[in-house]
């Protein structure tokens, strides 16, 4: 039936990498197959099964679990874990006396709150017995939400048994410590240059709690779309492209409240004053002019109302402590060009560079007096860093060595270049991105105690709901492993790290995760048959 | 954060081409109607604007209506009609809506299906009427009202259902604009199929879940499940357990209970599953586990003709696989079978020559064999058109012949009296990346054959995802949309895909269609790309792209 004769040939690029990985010590820890991983395992080599009644046990914890975050992660574990296979197995004939048989996991949390706290405690300490040893898997956390992680760690440690048509764990004792390395781990999307349905968004979220990853970075608008409800200025999302692809109020608190539940925060963007276009289609007076549409108008005080207007709104929903004021990206061209903001500009004796400055501390201002720290792009750092609100942390993406630069000044730092971090560059490849140190060149421990963490972008010019899966992963997976595991047992080579990735990639497909091929650069297509593994 | 000038520049020329052509590209369900996908084949509609209960419930009658079919496509389909937060019952603003008893036009949905059976079989009855209209003296509830045969009709007139609701922004309600509706509509095909294959590339069962449930959003109701071919043989067989050590890697395998779920699952949504093992050809990865079944360690395709374990071990299979499969139609596949290896091998050219079989009388004898073992499992044999072309005449006058190859070989098939699956390579294949959507949509079945007692003979089409350069990260976005375009072909009359300029009569549909599905949470790729499955050339709105 096919017009083509395709032969099994060429999957040698990887079985040459599996090769080298062979020659130089397999090491023991890759064969763990964890992603990302932890900071501290131990293993041994025994077999236990799950009982086909899995238990949630929450004896002894301090953490009352009212709002169901824990059960709901616990449940979504179990069901992520049977979605491979049919459980049709006799799991109580499956052990040896039914010794080898994990009835449950006993959680214990010691913090009794589930407010989601940037920088709070997300570790875990997860202990799976051997089969002598009481029938209960146990999970320590300080927080509901490193319970989540010590979850996702314990979902990668079970594996359907093809015999017994059971879920098995292999090389039990388990005995894994863990914690991040960076507390800001993030990944941008962009609904403005194409809209993203509700549907997609959660599925993007949900993939993010895979690789431990949680910040959502949501660039809500730009020039080419304005897609949110803005109750306090309703003709903003005016700005949509069209009646249906818009996301009400609701949604966007929907969004953040299916986020929370996994642990994973929301920074809302607004980007002023460029990126800012479609504000206009619904208030034209935010135009600098008919014909010249950005930046938004430094001169009109109704700006800056509407911007106090969308930032109070989002103070109702948006409950994560940071908001990002983009600012990158500025040309002034159209201030000078038009004849009423020119003289506004002498009046106020400002140069373009200077309302510029004036237009985004003003902005911070607003952000500040709503409750939130600022994050802001790096150019508003290059141009007028030691004028920027010391809450104000610098978004990288540019230029190298900016992180130096900026931690140097005393402010806090997310490191994004876009040669390793951009995902639109689908030229780079998932090695670039694990290997990306994001304190690279920083030797100071409180310059290195500055910088947060790192985020991956996935700009929306050519990704809609169509390719967005593909395009993320894997490659967010590598930078994923980066920002979570200590330094000391990240791989120097990425390369030794492939088989590892292959198998999370595959996990990612079984749990219906599109997750493109490592071989070549992001978002390839399988070139010809081949297993998962070895693509 | 654009990176480079160049980026830049495009993205302002499609500002500019936007702006230019935003009236066009925002389309809204109030306006020129209807945007249902396929096209049912009569309805009327009207012009007022009615609003759905989010707390709709269902009403059910007739023998059928009790199906827990029903009773679970009723409330898939609430999560889709109901998916903004705003829309829905539990919703703040619901309740505040509730509290000032503000009232609903449509606040049930009946569905009455008259037969009690849930046999799901080539043929079943899929017609529905869908009645849509407000509280009037005729009727004293305001109402929706679904009238089917069978489950499976009841299960067409609620994707039909959904296609009428939209979400409204403004009064962040669900609704249905232009009704009253009328409804009428039936399939003009019975077999209207999706080809997947496991064996390039093993795709995980909520993949498979996730095709099949895109499936019933076109009214498509064949999964061709191509398993096993030469690079992997994913499948467990009981029988002959070493089979799958066929598959790539442990983790890539189907057991049993998998497929039976596989199967389940697809029959909730009316879709039956047609299995298909291709043999003679297309079965190397079968000797992995029975190296017997090669003709040598060296020459190791097709099968082994002269070996009755051969035959025992197709036998084994298809029993294993009839326990699973309820589907009347089982596919042996038989093409491009290259005989050289027979030639090549000294036992199997002595057992030729003992015959006085040439390699083409041994590709008969195999098929032949292959389709009375099928038969003795009460299955009826599908076969590529290539045992049509080499010897017709021979086959059993049951086989159902499915075409790829050459256009008009489903005239030819029905001129014998056999039955045909129309599946041209050149506009059906969706592997075959160059075929755009409108090229799949013009495609007719029908072509050349005129006599209507001939035409009957051709049950239907086949849009085919061969997977060789398809894994799950890619599969979806390859096949939609453009499978949406064979499936109006194929339900639809042909009066109504025929006519016009489809530009305005299709287009406009299929791209509200493809941003449907992507609401739906399924990755449908732009339309407007030549090249399928491409990522969108630069921003913009989904109804544009």
């Amino acid at each position: 039936m096919r017009g083509r004769g395709a032969k099994i040939a060429g999957v040698l690029p990887l079985f040459m990498l599996f090769i080298a990985g062979t020659i130089s010590a397999f090491e023991d820890i890759e064969r763990l197959r964890i992603w990302p991983l932890p900071a501290q395992v131990s293993h041994g080599g025994r077999r236990m099964y799950l009982s086909g009644d899995f238990k949630l046990v929450t004896e002894g914890t301090k953490y009352g679990d009212t709002s169901g975050i824990l059960k709901e992660g616990f449940d979504r574990m179990l069901s992520i874990v049977r979605l491979s296979h049919v459980i049709s197995g006799d799991w109580n004939s499956s052990g040896s006396g039914g010794s080898a048989l994990l009835q449950g996991l006993h959680v214990i949390i010691s913090s009794s709150t589930d407010e989601l706290e940037y920088g709070a405690d997300e570790s875990y300490k997860l202990v799976v017995p051997s089969p002598e040893k009481p029938s209960y898997a146990q999970l320590e956390a300080k927080s509901v939400y490193g319970a989540l992680h010590g979850l996702q760690t314990f979902s990668q440690l079970c594996h359907f048994n093809l015999k017994k048509k059971v879920i098995e764990i292999l090389m039990t004792p388990w005995n894994i410590t863990d914690q991040p390395r960076f507390s800001y781990r993030g990944l941008l999307i962009d609904t403005s240059r194409h809209y993203l349905p509700l549907p997609v968004i959660k599925n993007v979220i949900d993939s993010m709690t895979y690789a431990k990853l949680n910040v959502l970075h949501w660039h809500i608008v730009d020039t080419q779309s304005f897609p949110l409800e803005i109750p306090s200025y309703p003709k903003l999302w005016n700005g949509a492209y069209s009646s249906s692809q818009r996301y009400t109020f609701e949604d966007a608190a929907e969004i953040v409240n299916y986020a929370q539940r996994r642990g994973i925060h929301v920074l809302a963007e607004i980007d002023v004053p460029g990126h800012a276009l479609s504000w206009g289609k619904g208030y034209p007076a935010l135009w600098p002019s008919k014909n010249c549409q950005e930046p938004l108008d430094v001169s009109n005080d109704f700006t800056f109302k509407v911007i106090d207007g969308i930032l109070s709104d989002f103070s109702k929903i948006f409950k994560f402590k940071f908001v990002h004021l983009g600012g990158d990206e500025v040309n002034t061209t159209c201030w000078s060009a038009t004849p009423r903001i020119a003289q506004w500009l002498k009046k106020h004796r400002m140069s373009e560079g200077e309302a510029y400055q004036y237009f985004v501390l003003r902005a911070q201002k607003i952000a500040l007096s709503h409750g939130y720290e600022i994050i802001n792009w790096e150019e508003t750092f290059i141009n007028f860093g030691s004028k920027l609100n010391s809450k104000t942390v610098v978004h990288n993406w540019l230029n190298t060595g900016l992180v130096e630069n900026v931690t140097a000044s005393g402010l806090r730092c997310i490191v994004s270049n876009q040669e390793n971090w951009y995902l639109d560059h689908i030229d780079a490849p998932w090695q670039g991105f694990y290997a990306n140190e994001p304190l690279k060149n920083i030797t100071d421990k409180k310059q290195q105690s500055l910088v947060l963490g790192g985020e991956v972008c996935m700009w929306g010019e050519h990704i809609d709901a169509s390719d967005i899966e593909q395009t993320i992963w894997p490659r967010a997976a590598a930078a994923a492993e980066r920002l979570w595991t200590p330094y000391a047992k990240l791989a120097k080579n990425p390369n030794k790290v492939t088989t590892r990735l292959a198998h999370f990639r595959c996990l990612l497909n079984r749990r219906g995760v599109a997750a493109a091929p490592l071989v070549g650069g992001g978002r390839v297509v399988p070139l010809e048959p081949g297993s998962c593994l070895a693509q | 954060m654009s990176p480079n000038l160049l980026r830049l520049l495009s993205l302002l020329m499609i500002f500019i081409s936007l702006s230019i052509t935003s009236s066009l590209s925002t389309p809204s369900p109030a306006d020129s109607p209807p945007y249902l996908w396929p096209l049912p084949a009569e309805f009327s509609f009207g012009n007022e604007t009615l609003s759905v209960d989010p707390a709709l419930t269902l009403i059910i009658a007739g023998n059928g209506g009790g199906s827990p079919i029903v009773r679970a496509a009723f409330e898939r389909y609430m999560g889709i009609i109901f998916k903004h937060a705003s829309g829905r019952a539990s919703s703040l603003l619901a309740r505040i809506r509730f509290l000032r008893m503000v009232e609903y036009d449509i606040t049930s949905l009946k569905i009455v299906v008259h037969s009690d059976s849930e046999e799901l079989q080539l043929g079943v009855d899929e017609s529905y009427t869908l009645m849509v209209s407000k509280k009037n003296e005729q009727s004293i509830v305001g109402a929706a009202t679904i009238e089917a045969n069978t489950v499976y009709g009841a299960l067409r007139g609620l994707e039909t259902f959904s296609q009428l609701c939209a979400f409204d922004y403004l009064t962040k309600s669900v609704q249905i604009y232009k009704a009253p509706w009328y409804i009428q509509d039936k399939p003009r095909f019975g077999y209207r199929g999706l080809l997947i294959d496991t064996s390039r590339h093993y795709l995980p069962i909520d993949v498979i879940k996730q095709i099949i449930e895109s499936m019933s959003f076109a009214k498509l109701n064949v999964l061709h499940w191509h398993i096993v071919d030469e690079q992997s043989f994913p499948f467990e067989t009981p029988t002959y357990p070493n089979l799958w050590k066929g598959a790539y890697s442990r983790w890539e395998r189907y057991t049993v209970e998998d497929a039976s779920e596989i199967v389940r699952f697809a029959k909730m949504r009316g879709i039956n599953v047609m299995a298909e093992v291709d043999v003679p050809g297309h079965a190397e990865s079968w000797g992995t586990g029975y190296p017997d079944l090669w003709p040598s360690l060296s020459c190791r395709e097709p099968l082994d003709v002269t070996k009755n374990f051969t035959f025992d071990v197709i036998s084994g299979i298809l029993a294993d696989m009839r326990k699973i499969f309820p589907f009347e139609l089982f596919h042996l596949g038989g093409d491009e079978v290259n005989t050289d290896c027979w030639k090549n091998t000294t036992h199997v050219k002595e057992w030729l020559q003992g015959r006085n079989f040439t390699t083409k009388d041994a590709y008969k004898y195999f098929v032949l064999r292959a389709q009375q073992i099928a038969i003795s499992k009460n299955w009826t044999p599908v076969n590529w058109e290539e045992t049509f072309s080499s010897f017709g005449k021979d086959l059993d006058p049951r086989t159902v012949i499915q075409n790829w190859l050459v256009s008009d070989i489903c005239q030819k098939a029905v001129a014998k009296g056999f039955r045909c699956i129309f599946s041209n390579q050149g506009y059906w294949y969706l592997d075959h990346l160059d075929v755009p959507w409108d090229k799949v949509y013009n495609t007719e079945p029908l072509n050349g054959i005129e006599d209507p007692s001939l035409q009957k003979l051709v049950i239907g089409g086949e849009v085919c995802m061969w997977g060789e350069t398809a894994d799950t990260s890619v599969v979806l976005q390859t096949i939609w949309p453009r499978a949406a375009a064979a499936a109006e072909r194929m339900w639809s009359t042909r009066e109504a895909v025929s006519k016009g300029n489809i530009t305005l009569t299709a287009l406009p549909r299929l791209h509200y269609f493809r941003c449907l599905l992507n609401n739906r949470g399924v990755p449908a790729a732009p339309v407007d790309n030549f090249y399928a499955r491409r990522p969108p050339s630069g921003p913009g709105s989904c109804y544009a792209q």
